[in-house]
């Protein structure tokens, strides 16, 4: 009896979730607060720039805004598309009425769901980063635009490294200030100390006015001087304080100021390690933007730049790369700006140029945007399906209509 | 219970995607991780000092051009070549400053180029560091993206000009009807700044050769 009770109750929770998951009304007022959160998250991108906006209004499932003074508390963008995605699953697709009138809306709803689902698996599996060569390099690595790691090596004679101990950087960029953390490994001598982190800081020598008023510690003549948050965040230079702590204790710390300043700005520069010595070892240790290994290296034999008469303006601009792998040899191709390379799995774009200022003749670098999307081809597959959904219906319609007038032709001429 | 099969699927479904997009795939736990080093990127730089670490050159400017010939130009160890106009003499900096020139009878009109890495702390904020020292109120984002702009290493820099009592670092007292002219470069590649400070009239006989100095930096072979 009790039991029954039970599963009565739960029966009529389940329902009432049901209810209110597959009801039009929720789709109304979620749509109301997509418009509201889309106006926000758009007028917001002035201020704080597009990747901060997205995050903030698209990317997440609650905003605390402002309007005047008043605060404003909104759903994100985030949880707005996991109501809708439900409610169109359970309302469009499962409550609904299966019959051939139908169909075609069925199928336009499933189109719907599949770009929901694109968006999804972009939004957590996606990667996106960038490769930039000069003319002869060549690299099978993607460095990203906006994360920053911290990376310490065992430096040889010769100011090169076989290999390198990383701190991630999403553990980096979540230190705090005046929350210093510790890491360690068995591998090397000494405890890695850091605080302070920063994801825009400019190191000020102290002879600077700026730096005279800040509290901020000083190393060698420096204070890290934490800076507003830039609007691109690809444009941020973060920055922390790091202590080496010997593990022998026969030592004192090593303390140093690390800054994004010291890795590169251009692919021909070799980033700029604070260098330390320890056991009779050098070390080295940087602020780097994170980079992941793809399956295949990409040389650039030839980068073709023209610019209009008499103006440095860029007219066009495209590569000569080559494929290279192990196993399938080489390939040579051309990425320009409207035709990308897709491989792998992966796009390689023609993004941009450099260095900045370059005149003619210089020596140029070009920059690919390389993207990595396991749903890349989704919306163009939902798009389909939606388009046959919708075609599907119009034909439906159409047949009923014609039936329906031409019974009604009969029953008047009867 | 008829719809408790797809409700649960679908909603398990819809859970895992939402916890998968939610969570940071880049996440992980305190540890270090080691990789190899391929040969495109095992080779660093080693450098002496901070500064060259964090891109300061803070070498002193060497005085190649001689002074006050008005054309000749000057190229120096910190890469930067430019015109010294008639009547400016180079005269020691600071280790902030790349160029430093002053002119007048006295030396009290004062002229000098800054670079630093990145934004140097933005237009705004230096605009108002600067108009705060010549005792005039800030001003708004918005009014300091509309100020006018003058060419500066072929780039448009935003040109600044305050009249008032002038208190530079460090001074003491403030010095009565002073002009300021500036010019403020920032890009994420650096920032240029190159300020110009005097006795109002002086810095008024002397706007040409400010345009002069201007027109002629560039950066050196």
């Amino acid at each position: 009896m009790a039991n029954k009770k039970t599963q009565e109750k739960e029966t009529s929770l389940l329902k009432v979730l049901y209810k209110f998951f597959t009801s039009f009304k929720l789709a109304t007022v979620v749509f109301v607060l997509m418009t509201i959160v889309t106006l926000f998250g758009t007028l917001a991108q002035v201020e704080m720039g597009l990747f901060a906006a997205k995050e903030k209004y698209f990317h997440s499932v609650w905003i605390i805004d402002e309007i005047g003074n008043f605060p404003v508390f909104l759903p994100g963008g985030g949880l707005l598309m996991a109501f809708l995605f439900i409610n169109m699953s359970l309302g469009a697709v499962v409550k609904v009425k299966k019959r051939w009138k139908g169909a075609g809306t069925l199928i336009s709803h499933i189109g719907m769901l599949m770009l929901f689902g694109g968006a999804f698996v972009t939004w957590g599996l996606g990667t996106d980063g960038y490769m930039a060569l000069y003319p002869g390099m060549k690299s099978d690595r993607v460095e990203s635009y906006r994360k920053w790691q911290l990376e310490v090596m065992p430096l040889n004679d010769d100011a090169s490294a076989d290999e390198v101990w990383i701190l991630p950087a999403d553990e980096l960029s979540s230190i705090r200030p005046r929350s210093p953390r510790s890491y360690t490994t068995d591998d090397l001598p000494f405890e890695i100390i850091v605080s302070d982190y920063s994801p825009n800081a400019i190191p000020t020598p102290i002879t600077a006015p700026m730096a005279a008023g800040s509290a901020a510690r000083e190393i060698d003549g420096f204070k890290l001087l934490p800076q507003q948050k830039a609007k691109e965040a690809a444009a941020n230079i973060p920055g922390c304080y790091v202590e080496f702590k010997p593990k022998s204790g026969d030592s004192d710390n090593i303390s140093a100021i690390l800054s994004a300043y010291s890795f590169r700005f251009d692919p021909g520069e070799s980033p700029m390690p604070f260098v330390f010595e320890l056991e009779g070892q050098k070390f080295g240790a940087l602020i780097a933007k994170k980079s992941w290994h793809i399956p295949f290296e990409v040389q650039l034999d030839e980068f073709i730049f023209d610019r209009h008469p008499g103006i440095s303006m860029a007219r066009n601009y495209e590569s000569r790369v080559t494929r290279l792998e192990t196993d399938k040899g080489a390939k040579p191709l051309e990425i320009k700006m409207n035709e990308p390379m897709r491989y792998e799995g992966y796009t390689f774009f023609q993004e941009s140029f450099g260095p900045a200022g370059s005149q003619p003749g210089d020596r140029m670098y070009s920059q690919f945007a390389v993207a990595n999307n396991p749903a890349d081809q989704w919306p163009l597959w939902a798009l389909v399906v939606t388009s046959i959904g919708l075609g599907v219906h119009f034909v439906i319609m159409l047949l009923d209509y014609m039936a329906r007038s031409r019974k009604k032709r009969i029953q008047a001429a009867s | 219970m008829e719809f408790t099969l797809p409700t649960l699927t679908i909603g398990a479904t819809t859970l895992a995607l939402i916890t998968t997009s939610c969570s940071d795939s880049g996440a992980s736990g305190p540890n270090l991780v080691n990789r190899k080093l391929s040969e495109n990127e095992n080779s660093f730089r080693l450098v002496e000092t901070s500064a060259e670490r964090f891109r300061y050159q803070l070498t002193p400017s060497n005085p190649s051009g001689s002074e006050g010939s008005g054309t000749s130009n000057s190229a120096n160890q910190i890469g930067l070549t430019y015109s010294t106009p008639d009547g400016w003499t180079k005269t020691p900096g600071s280790p902030m400053r790349d160029v430093n020139l002053s002119f007048g009878t006295n030396g009290e009109g004062e002229c000098y180029v800054a670079r630093l890495p990145g934004m140097g702390g933005g237009l705004l904020a230096n605009v108002n560091r600067w108009r705060q020292q010549m005792g005039a109120s800030p001003i708004t984002q918005a009014e300091a993206d509309a100020l006018p702009v003058r060419p500066l290493f072929g780039q448009p820099a935003k040109f600044i000009s305050v009249d008032g009592k002038f208190s530079g670092m460090g001074a003491t007292e403030g010095k009565d009807d002073y002009r300021m002219l500036g010019l403020i470069l920032a890009s994420e590649a650096g920032a240029v700044f190159v300020k110009m400070t005097g006795p109002r009239k002086l810095v008024e006989a002397n706007e040409k050769n400010f345009n002069i100095f201007t027109n002629s930096l560039d950066v050196g072979p």
